[in-house]
């Protein structure tokens, strides 16, 4: 039994580190938080310590009535009083930290809706909305505000390396500001249950120096560049993928699905799940619901041969 | 005993003579202070919740402070002069350790006034963790 509690532990702290690391402090708000998580983890070692010392040398010690009065006060200090003035800095200590990290301004506001079981993601731009989905960069020592809705149910935006989390609700708005302090490519998910999907609701949040920021973001607001007559684009057409998804600069204006106007320019696939590759996107279409099951879109397992390799073709290069 | 008899019930208590609230020989006072900290949470919660609502999510919540703060300090005004209260009429220490085992009316009164006089501690620390918030922050 004891040998199996050690064969589980390397796993339990597999969620320890990488890029979903709580502990990472890749932001400036998680970082708070860790301080104030260390803090209380080496605190509570030490009073735990103490007290179960004191049980000890108690239960081992000889009661002794001449010091009834010395230990009645010692209980009263460190039973009562101690922990009452404990309690209560630790009480400011945390508001003051919500305080400090809850912010209704950002250097950029994004607004990011939840859907069964996929992330819209729209930059606020002075020149207008820029809609995205299922990725998320951000300028590195810039604090972005989240503006958070959900379509359908509850959701929750996280990501832990980062700060958060907040829930996302059906018919209100909740905000939340991270600041991150460390680039990289660091993982997001959602943390409410949300239905079948919800352990395949992630994104990726890469955090980049504000210049490659900036020319990401510019590229990410132009319409894609389709050949004219793209066999791919016609297949596209025909199978009526336009009527749920958006390729801007196309007829193809669906509102449903995750826009596609840049979709290979991003890592992942299926909302942070699998790598964006040829052979991903060929089962994607085909085998959908293997690949995530429960998901709005259908197979289209008759899709093959050459249709399928030229729609594939053209999603990939939809850059 | 039925409804409606003429008979008078056997512990009937003429009017003006029943035991007056928080007075010797009533337990009243145990649960008056925890009721004040109680009714203190409550009226600052509406405070904040009416002043946010009518005010906007992200409004400056720092002129109801004065009204929260108040509030507390009443509260712990009531509370302390329960305290005393507690010591005068009712002969309670604060002494953690107080062993009252004679059974006596004196008896009883100084185990109300002791445990009241714990309580009254309790509830103005209670309280002043409620005021803390409403100090630290300063948007709805």
């Amino acid at each position: 039994m004891r040998r199996s509690i050690f064969l589980i532990i390397p796993a339990l702290l597999a969620g320890c580190e990488g890029r979903h690391n709580w502990l990472a402090s890749a932001g400036a708000e998680a970082q708070r938080v860790e301080d104030l998580f260390w803090v209380l983890l080496v605190g509570a070692a030490v009073i735990w310590g103490i007290v179960i010392g004191a049980a000890v040398y108690a239960h081992r010690r000889q009661v002794d009535p001449s010091l009834e009065t010395q230990a009645r006060r010692f209980i009263l200090w460190g039973g009562a009083v101690f922990p009452t003035v404990v309690v209560g800095a630790l009480l400011v200590w945390g508001l003051v930290i919500l305080r400090d990290i809850t912010s209704d301004e950002g250097d950029l506001t994004v607004r990011v809706d939840g859907e069964r079981w996929w992330w819209r993601v729209i930059y606020e731009t002075p020149e207008g909305d820029v809609v995205t989905a299922n990725e998320i960069r951000l300028p590195v020592d810039r604090t972005a505000l989240f503006r958070l809705t959900a379509d359908d149910v509850i959701h929750s935006f996280w990501v832990p390396a980062l700060g958060g989390k907040m829930d996302m609700i059906p018919g209100r708005e909740t905000t939340l500001a991270l600041t991150p302090i460390e680039t990289g490519n660091w993982g997001g998910l959602c943390a409410e249950y949300c239905g079948g999907a919800h352990a395949l609701m992630r994104f990726d949040a890469i955090v980049m120096e504000q210049s490659a920021f900036d020319s990401w973001l510019e590229a990410e607001a132009q319409p894609a560049e389709i050949a004219a007559g793209d066999p791919g684009f016609e297949i596209f057409q025909e199978e009526g993928c336009g009527a749920c998804h958006t390729i801007r600069g196309t007829e193809a204006q669906g509102p449903v699905g995750p826009d596609l106007t840049h979709l290979a320019s991003r890592d992942k696939l299926g909302a942070g799940i699998y790598d964006m590759t040829p052979e991903n996107m060929a089962r994607w279409i085909t085998d959908t619901h293997a690949m995530k099951p429960d998901i709005d879109m259908p197979p289209y397992p008759d899709l093959q041969g050459e249709r399928l390799d030229r729609l594939v073709a053209f999603l990939m290069s939809l850059d | 005993m039925r409804h409606g008899s003429d008979e008078q019930p056997r512990h009937f208590t003429p009017p003006g003579d029943a035991p007056r609230v928080i007075d010797q020989g009533s337990v009243w006072i145990l649960v008056a202070a925890p009721s004040i900290w109680a009714a203190h949470f409550l009226l600052s919660y509406w405070v904040a919740a009416i002043w946010c609502a009518k005010a906007g999510p992200m409004a400056s919540l720092v002129e109801p402070r004065w009204i929260i703060v108040a509030l507390g300090l009443i509260s712990a005004a009531l509370i302390a002069w329960l305290g005393v209260i507690a010591v005068r009429r009712y002969g309670g220490v604060f002494v953690i350790f107080e062993e009252i085992t004679e059974s006596s009316e004196r008896g009883r009164d100084r185990f109300v006034g002791h445990v009241a006089l714990l309580l009254c501690v309790l509830s103005v620390v209670a309280i002043g963790f409620t005021v803390i918030p409403g100090l630290v922050f300063a948007t709805c």
